[in-house]
């Protein structure tokens, strides 16, 4: 019986060795020659022109930003903005569902060119990722039942505080509200569900979607428009591809121009806010706040 | 792979995994319940009881943990019952593992003669004394590596149970990628914490079955 007591002990370390020498891989891997997939390399404007399509990143449960619609095509504001990118490089758009969390992670691994996922640009994001200019202001709501209503963040010490993982609505409370218990989620889906399901007394999340989840979902209401510092929202590629960073700024200034992102908030967002927002309090034009 | 962060995140790590372990432990005491009652009902052929246990078995193996649990937890309070995510996971791992534990203990029963629980019976036992002193030691000691087997796959069946926002091991990897984005360190501390976790239980479960394998001299 004593030949099988050094394996397991093997077996137990061998990965841990292959997993540190992964890590120890070369780290400066943004700006090498892109293969054609699981790439880390970023891809320029000319390759991206070359390949034919672009890939962007973006929500599929996040009406009406970035979602999947009954016919099973992407729609919502950030589709519309990527759709028009797309247009203006003249290559095919292709759409990948991401996770709040896991946005990082896709430009990272180069799987994204672009993500245009209602991304809120942070400092710590900025470490990460490169952002473009802003095309959308927000900062924080807090959605809560009707019949207990939260109005200030202090209601909610020492009670559930409902969050998706990743969100900036979960570093804004454990920095700055400790004593707010958090139920985190993956998805959108499944927050707005536990609320629904009395799973939490709030759903802190931006403010642009708790307003329109609560205009779509009687009994609840937006009880917090603004909670926290004004946030812009905005396009971002993987770190040091300012070839493509370069592109969609100037690109931003363009639409500018036409006033692009009005129209686009007239078409998906004014459906949903009706006259509880105006396109000014949100929209931004040609990259400036 | 930044070692200073590795150290500040392991007592992060060691909380989800107390809670990946227990969750596991009740999930597989109550499944190993759950498929005791079934074996029994199938290794008799109890009249409808039976039946209803192999429909239980079929539902159960041929559904993922993950869909029992959004049932159990997003499903149910549609419903009205509003039951809580631990109890979710415990629940919905004892429906998965009772199947599984029940198979691999019918397997064991059927090893075992028919004449034994059938003589047990002629001299007087009840069925449950048969089955608890005659026929379960016998089966148990073969089904040993299927029940085995079984516990280490039930305990990483628990990682799916963030979904009802449980903070196991996946979760607080998840989470803290979402907020520092440290992806290698956080990735590299699940895979070490799950190894950690599960091969001293495949040890002890492999020396069990040793031990009950020469105690019953199969």
């Amino acid at each position: 019986m004593s030949r099988i007591n050094i394996k397991p002990l093997a077996l137990l370390l061998a990965p841990l060795a292959v997993l540190t020498a992964c890590a120890a891989g070369p780290a400066e891997g943004a700006n090498e020659a892109p293969s054609d997939s699981g790439a880390v390399g970023a891809r320029t404007v000319q390759q991206i022109k070359d390949a034919g399509s672009i890939k962007i990143g973006v929500f599929s449960d996040k009406a009406p930003f970035g979602y999947v619609d009954s016919s099973g095509q992407y729609a919502g504001y950030d589709v519309v903005y990527g759709n028009r990118v797309a247009q203006d490089l003249g290559v095919k758009v292709e759409y990948v569902p991401v996770e709040a969390a896991s946005r990082v992670a896709f430009l990272e691994t180069g799987k994204v060119d672009l993500i245009l996922a209602n991304f809120t640009v942070t400092a710590e994001r900025a470490e990460k990722v490169d952002f473009a200019n802003p095309y959308l202001k927000v900062s924080l709501g807090v959605a809560s039942p009707e019949s207990a209503p939260i109005t200030d963040i202090f209601q909610l010490n020492g009670k559930n505080a409902i969050v998706v993982k990743g969100t900036t609505a979960e570093t804004y409370l454990e920095a700055n509200n400790p004593e707010v218990k958090l139920t985190k989620f993956e998805q959108y889906t499944e927050a707005t569900s536990a609320l629904l399901d009395g799973r939490g007394d709030a759903w802190v999340t931006d403010n642009t979607e708790a307003l329109a989840w609560t205009q779509a979902n009687k009994g609840f209401v937006t009880g917090i428009t603004t909670l926290g510092p004004a946030d812009t929202i905005a396009g971002a590629v993987q770190k040091g591809n300012t070839d493509l960073l370069n592109w969609l700024n100037e690109e931003l200034v363009t639409l500018g121009k036409e006033n692009f992102f009005h129209k686009d908030f007239t078409e998906t967002l004014e459906p949903v806010y009706g006259t509880t927002v105006s396109a000014d309090d949100l929209v931004v034009e040609g990259g400036k706040v | 792979m930044d070692w200073t962060l590795v150290g500040d995140y392991l007592p992060l790590y060691g909380q989800a995994a107390l809670l990946t372990l227990a969750v596991g432990v009740a999930g597989i005491a109550a499944a190993a319940l759950v498929g005791l009652l079934v074996a029994a009902l199938r290794y008799f052929k109890t009249p409808l009881a039976s039946q209803l246990a192999g429909a239980y078995t079929e539902l159960s193996r041929n559904t993922p943990l993950v869909v029992q649990l959004f049932f159990l937890y997003f499903g149910l309070p549609k419903l009205g019952v509003v039951i809580s995510a631990t109890q979710c996971a415990i629940i919905g791992l004892a429906f998965l593992g009772g199947s599984y534990m029940a198979e691999a203990l019918r397997s064991g029963l059927d090893a075992v003669d028919r004449i034994q629980p059938e003589s047990a019976l002629s001299l007087g036992l009840t069925r449950w004394q048969a089955l608890r002193h005659v026929v379960l030691p016998q089966a148990v000691a073969v089904a040993a590596p299927a029940l085995t087997a079984n516990v280490v796959f039930l305990i990483k069946e628990t990682s799916v149970v963030s979904i009802v926002a449980l903070p196991d091991l996946v979760y607080v990897a998840k989470d803290l990628i979402g907020n520092d984005y440290n992806t290698v360190e956080a990735l590299a501390l699940r895979v070490a914490a799950y190894l950690l976790l599960l091969q001293p239980i495949s040890l002890a479960a492999q020396a069990w079955e040793r031990s009950l394998r020469r105690g019953i001299g199969v």
